[in-house]
């Protein structure tokens, strides 16, 4: 009997088990780091000591960053006073980040129009609360939303049927009708490219790290911009990617940033919503390349370049065609050319040539001539996928998977897995 | 002239339906052993729960040492140095003595083995016997007592109210008993004794307080002034003759039979020891021993409680010995077990659902319980067997301990068993209550109904029972005819000479 | 010298709980405009908005009453094990596993017609969420080991599974690569019954009154009340505590695992993490503030529902989703605390003075 018991209770135990470990399938690469961080914890002092002494001894430089490169005030000659804009955010604005560069973009965007700005924060994607939100706004009056994170997207599709006086844009999303409910991105890998520049330039030991949330398409194609970036300038290095499964998780992420800087990189970039990156970069003496905002302020000494958004012209530009009634949903992927991402401050370490080099290419991608997956471009493992002058679509590609919003693949030169 | 220990003045307590204290005082002088008498639901317990801080009285004054106090818990009662020992005792069963001791009253700094020390001395202080390490769950009721006393002396209680302390003792330790308590008194204590045994509280006390139907009859009368007639006159109103054990019918089959159990223990001991026995229709068959000799695991695993080690029980005929409870009751055995609220009955339901505990299966219609038949069914338990509720609906605790045990033996009637168990069947009811109760189990022998009784009060055994097995040590040691036996040589088989 | 102190009645004052309730809803109130003075938010816009954003209108009604649904259903969840002194915490992984098995029935079923795909979502919703209980249920019938523990600790599993299935299995081909589980069949949704409110408000609240009245009338609901109220006494009268326990943890797991299959065909289109919103959490509290009666659940969890959906509301006017949180909390736990001080009096008692 009491074997029978302890049989039923091991199948059980065991059962438990093996949930949790399919469950961490998409996190083992968090929980790798983080074992690492700790044994790197003490092999630090060892390093390069982890005192603040030391670093400041060790750490051969001391950055005068310029003045940080914020998002520019937008203006506009429309009079949008009878647009209410609802924004719906997953995080905390913050002082830094993805909804920070939103929620910035869209206090700007309603101060030059004239219209009505309501916020609402903390709300969980593919919870009952996001349609709560919206209808609460709609009550309120608002006839245009903008929903930041992609989790919303059925909901807003949902709620663009029901309610159709009202304009819904979606961030980051795929789905779109053509009259009210319309998705919108903008090209940061542009801007990533020209920070892999920098980054290759700036790498002594061709060894950079790249922390990263999860394995979809617009991180992946994010990597692949920055590693071609990278390449360009220093043809030898390799970015070894470290998925951290999060989007805003400083402790997970900051660990993810040790294991990658224990394992040689001395350059560090980063897709998530904190600084924390930064902050081990700063600390050992790496360089670090910020997103979404320019963190120059946060790591001065590490802070190298950084890919940033400014909605504040995209958003006065949706709320415009709001008041004008031109809005007819659809996609919107916006580049270098809007403004909508740019290159932010650039380190006073950063030499001529390279700044030379990121103008050039820079001018390039603004006036339309050239993209960075502009080909021959290999994948990982050294195969032509994208043959020489090519510029993959943006949708709907080929079986391959080589157009670019739903790139799934890494191209040569990233360490790591593309399937997370 | 010192204050009087404990004054209880005109006490009014009333309960949803019921009155408890209608105007009751008590005036108990320091030094000395002060009885507390009344009949089941005559108000004893409520009114030692006022002086205890349990209940606050609706009016009245109570006054210790002459000061007056409004105790708003236990804990102010025991700060004021009033301790009670309950009937039903409240012990952490994990604990040990020593831990039970002094649980809520430990000093700052606890050294386990100071703590036990200076347990082991207050219990020779006092002339106990207890082990400080041993946990509260391998005590008998006796031992288990023991701690209850110990914790109140523990934190210096100068009152120490005693609720039918010796229903758990051998005769042998409950004379030893009234040595303890002239020692607790000796130094200026009082203790208030509440009991039914009418030749214990005259050997006993010093002082007789009488209450009937919530007041006091007689106040403070001095226990040489009066006799044991006279007392019980005084509680019940008239005195009720005692059941006569003379039988109509001679015993008949064996109704019951247990063969070669043996039963072990929480701790894995052996509890019983191979014991075999049979019990005939129409016969009481009486086993006696001290409180803790395995009395409770056999009548447990003969009702099915308890999974024995090996033994063969049957019922008129069926073998039982794998059967679960309910099987064994459908085959005629009725169980009255020792722990009245915590086996035998529910107490936090009310009445209702506790009367047709066993009878519920009947009462159904498929999955249904048709509640109107199960009111019916109960109301036909309480009128028939004289149970006192207040209103039906009312959780049972709040039934006196009379009428619950009334209660329970009669929802194990009413189905007519061949075979009652029945452990300790009349243990802390009043005068009373134990008539009642002894005259139905007579009724039942008469109706042809076998009967194995557990009783502590070998009187009783002596005066009901046709054999009476001896219990030690999870033995049956010894058998006598309780017609021709004599209490000493029985008290001697439980103490363990040989027969 | 005197001080107060509180003091159990000995019998709870009648009709002492719902003043109670009130006094400590004002009470609430009061404390929670204290905060919202000093987090500078319009303390009357604020109550005006929480009320007429969640019982002000039909259709906000209709939405208090979609929220109420898997908030009665946990409830019910945790105060059928509660009848047995079973603490189920794991209402949450019950009701996320319900989802899930949901969608699982949802894949298999593709082609079938709506009404049988969604009577077949639904159980198995509640089967998925009996198995997830079922686990915890055995091993304390068994072996003794604390529900607590275990239910808690299949929470995380639930989440993790969905995660997994998120990102593996179940990812929706058409989800560019992003990790999320492919819709449920379109006609799987529970259709409206009245303004946004959908069917499974019926059926939940169906589910909690046959609940209570079978709980009251048959045989099994008796015989549970006795185990819950002394396991002893049930022994004694032949009722199976194993049986018991394992049949209460199933039963629980298989409630909360139906508020997993309703929200999943009532509100979301797909399964997602976030599907639960901590109802199962929320459960305990409303169960709670039930005081463990089925038949108290109801009518909580729709006072539980119209605090949360004005407790969103407000956000939208600026409110902090912090404030608002601590405001939902106030207001709940000034009725529990009422509804639990409403068994107290409180009394002066002269303060001892120690002699030394």
């Amino acid at each position: 009997m009491k074997q029978r018991l302890l049989l039923v209770l091991s199948i059980l135990l065991s059962f438990t088990l093996i949930t949790a470990a399919c469950g961490d399938d998409e996190s083992t690469d968090t929980a790798d780091p983080v074992d690492n961080g700790d044994s790197g914890d003490s092999g630090d002092g060892g390093d390069g000591g982890d005192d603040g002494d030391g670093d400041g001894d060790e750490c051969s430089r001391t950055g005068t960053v310029a003045a940080p490169v914020k998002p520019d005030d937008t203006t506009s000659e429309v009079d949008a006073s009878g647009v209410t804009a609802a924004f719906v955010y997953l995080t905390d604005p913050g002082d830094a980040g993805w909804t920070w560069a939103h929620n910035r973009g869209a206090e700007q965007a309603a101060a030059a129009t004239g219209a009505t700005l309501l916020t609402v924060d903390n709300i969980a994607e593919g919870s009952p609360e996001f349609e709560q939100s919206v209808r609460d706004f709609i009550a309120d009056g608002a006839n245009a939303v903008f929903a930041t994170s992609f989790g919303y997207m059925d909901a807003m599709e949902t709620l663009s049927g029901e309610f159709p006086d009202v304009d819904f844009f979606h961030a980051t999303g795929f789905k779109a009708n053509d009259t009210n409910f319309g998705n919108y991105f903008g090209r940061v890998y542009q801007a990533r490219y020209l920070t892999g520049l920098a980054a290759g330039a700036a790498s002594a030991s061709g060894n950079i790290g790249y922390v990263a949330a999860f394995p979809i398409p617009e991180v992946i194609r994010g990597i692949n911009a920055f590693t071609l970036g990278v390449r360009e300038a220093n043809p030898d290095a390799t970015v070894t990617v470290n998925w951290t499964s999060t989007w805003f998780d400083p402790a997970v992420e900051g660990e993810a940033a040790q294991a990658l800087l224990d394992g040689g990189a001395d350059v560090l970039a980063m897709h998530q919503d904190s600084t924390a990156a930064g902050e081990r970069a700063e600390a050992a003496c790496a360089r670090w390349v910020s997103y979404n905002s320019d963190m120059s302020e946060f790591a001065p000494n590490a802070y190298l370049a950084s890919a940033i958004w400014n909605w504040g012209a995209y958003y006065a530009d949706a709320i415009e065609s709001v008041a004008d009634g031109s809005f007819a949903g659809g996609g919107n992927w916006p580049g270098m050319e809007t403004g909508l991402v740019q290159i932010g401050s650039l380190a006073d370490d950063v030499s001529d040539a390279t700044r030379t080099l990121i103008d050039e290419r820079s001018a390039a991608m603004i006036d339309g001539s050239w993209d960075p997956f502009t080909g021959p471009i290999n994948d990982q493992d050294g195969n032509l996928v994208i043959a020489d002058g090519d510029v993959p679509p943006d949708f709907g590609a080929d079986e391959e998977g080589r157009s670019l919003l739903d790139q799934n693949w890494f191209v040569e030169g990233v360490i790591g897995s593309a399937g997370g | 002239m010192s204050h009087p220990a404990v004054e209880l003045d005109g006490i009014w307590k009333r309960f949803p339906g019921v009155i408890a204290n209608a105007g009751a005082s008590l005036t108990v002088r320091p030094g000395t052993v002060h009885a507390v008498l009344g009949e089941n639901g005559a108000g004893k317990t409520t009114l030692m729960n006022c002086l205890a801080g349990v209940y606050r009285p609706d009016e009245g004054a109570v006054r210790v040492h002459g000061v007056e106090q409004r105790f708003s818990a236990p804990a102010d009662a025991i700060a004021a140095g009033i301790g009670m020992v309950h009937q039903e005792f409240r012990l952490v069963d994990t604990f040990t003595v020593a831990e039970n001791v002094v649980l809520g009253a430990a000093p700052r700094v606890v050294s386990q083995r100071a703590i036990a020390g200076e347990v082991a001395d207050l219990a020779q202080r006092f002339g106990f016997e207890a082990d400080p390490a041993r946990p509260v769950w391998q005590l008998s009721m006796g031992e288990r007592q023991r701690v209850e006393i110990l914790k109140a002396l523990w934190r210096n209680a100068q009152v120490l109210i005693l609720d039918e302390p010796t229903a758990v003792l051998t005769p042998q330790e409950a004379v030893e008993f009234g040595n303890v308590l002239r020692r607790m008194v000796e130094d200026g204590r009082a203790v208030i004794f509440i009991s039914h045994k009418l030749d214990e509280v005259t050997s006993f006390c010093d002082e007789a307080t009488v209450l009937r139907w919530g007041e006091t009859v007689a106040a403070g009368v001095a226990i040489a002034d009066v006799d044991v007639t006279e007392l019980a006159a005084l509680m019940v109103g008239e005195v009720e003759a005692a059941p006569s054990p003379d039988r109509m019918t001679e015993p008949g089959d064996v109704a019951m039979s247990v063969k070669d159990l043996t039963v072990d223990d929480a701790r894995g001991l052996v509890a019983v020891d191979d014991v075999s026995l049979e019990v005939r229709a129409g016969e009481i068959v009486g086993i006696a021993g001290v409180a803790g000799n395995g009395q409770r695991a056999l009548t447990d695993a003969i009702a099915g409680l308890e999974s024995p080690r090996t033994g063969a029980i049957s019922v008129m005929g069926i073998d039982v010995s794998d059967a679960p409870p309910q099987k064994r009751f459908a085959a005629g055995l009725a169980y009255v077990p020792e722990d009245r609220l915590g086996v035998g009955l529910a107490p936090k339901l009310p009445v209702a659902e506790n009367a047709v505990m066993r009878a519920y299966r009947t009462l159904r219609r498929g999955p249904l319980l048709s509640w109107r038949a199960a009111r019916e069914y109960s109301e036909q338990i309480v009128e028939r067997f004289e149970v006192k509720v207040g209103r039906m609906d009312l959780p049972l605790a709040s039934l006196s301990g009379g009428n619950l045990q009334r209660l329970l033996l009669g929802r194990e009637l009413t189905s007519g068993p061949d075979v009652i168990v029945a452990s300790q069947p009349t243990r802390g009811l009043d005068v009373a209550g134990v008539r009642a109760i002894q005259r139905l189990l007579l009724e039942q022998r008469d109706g042809g109904t076998a009967v194995l009784m557990v009783s502590e009060d070998l009187d009783e055994l002596l005066s009901l029972a046709d054999r009476i097995l001896v219990m030690v040590e999870g033995r049956i040691v010894g058998e006598f005819d309780a017609h021709s036996a004599t209490r000493t040589e029985i008290g001697e088989a439980m103490m363990g000479a040989p027969s | 010298m005197k001080k107060l102190v509180l003091v159990r009645r000995e019998t709870p004052t009648r009709g002492g709980q719902p003043a109670a309730f009130v006094a400590g809803f004002i009470l609430a109130l009061g404390l929670g405009a204290i905060l919202l003075l000093i987090s500078g938010d319009p303390v009357w816009e604020v109550y005006t908005r929480m009320f007429e954003r969640s019982l002000g209108s039909k259709d906000v009604m209709s939405a208090t009453l979609n929220r109420a649904t898997p908030l009665a259903l946990a409830g019910l969840a945790v105060s059928i094990a509660a009848t047995m002194g079973l603490w189920n915490i794991g209402a949450e992984g019950q009701i996320l596993f319900g989802a899930t098995a949901a969608t699982f029935v949802g894949r298999i079923g593709e082609d079938w017609s709506g009404p049988v795909l969604i009577i077949a979502m639904l159980l198995g919703g509640a089967i998925g969420g009996a198995l997830w209980a079922a686990g915890p249920g055995l091993v304390r019938a068994e072996l003794g080991v604390s529900e607590i523990i275990t239910t808690l600790m299949l929470n995380e599993v639930a989440l993790r599974l969905i995660r997994y299935l998120q990102n593996g299995r179940w990812k929706d081909p058409e989800g560019l690569l992003f990790p999320v589980i492919e819709p449920r069949p379109v006609q799987s949704g529970l259709g409206t019954i009245w303004e946004r409110a959908h069917l499974g408000v019926v059926i939940a609240f169906a589910v909690v009154a046959a609940f209570a009245w079978f709980a009251k009338h048959s045989v099994w609901g008796y015989e549970l009340k006795i185990a819950g109220a002394s396991p002893k006494t049930a022994a004694y009268a032949g009722i199976s505590m194993r049986r018991k326990v394992l049949g209460v943890m199933v039963l629980s797991g298989a409630v909360a695992g139906l508020a997993g299959g309703i929200e999943l065909t009532g509100t979301a289109t797909r399964l997602d993490v976030n599907i639960s919103s901590g109802f199962g959490f929320a459960g305990i509290i409303v169960a709670a503030l039930a005081l463990m009666r089925p038949s108290g659940v109801a009518v909580v969890a729709l006072l539980f529902g119209a605090v949360q959906v004005g407790g969103i509301s407000i956000q939208s006017i600026g409110v902090s989703s912090a404030v608002s949180g601590v405001l939902q909390a106030l207001i709940l736990f000034g009725a529990i605390g009422a509804g639990v001080l409403s068994s107290y009096r409180v009394q002066a008692v002269e303060r001892k003075v120690v002699a030394t």
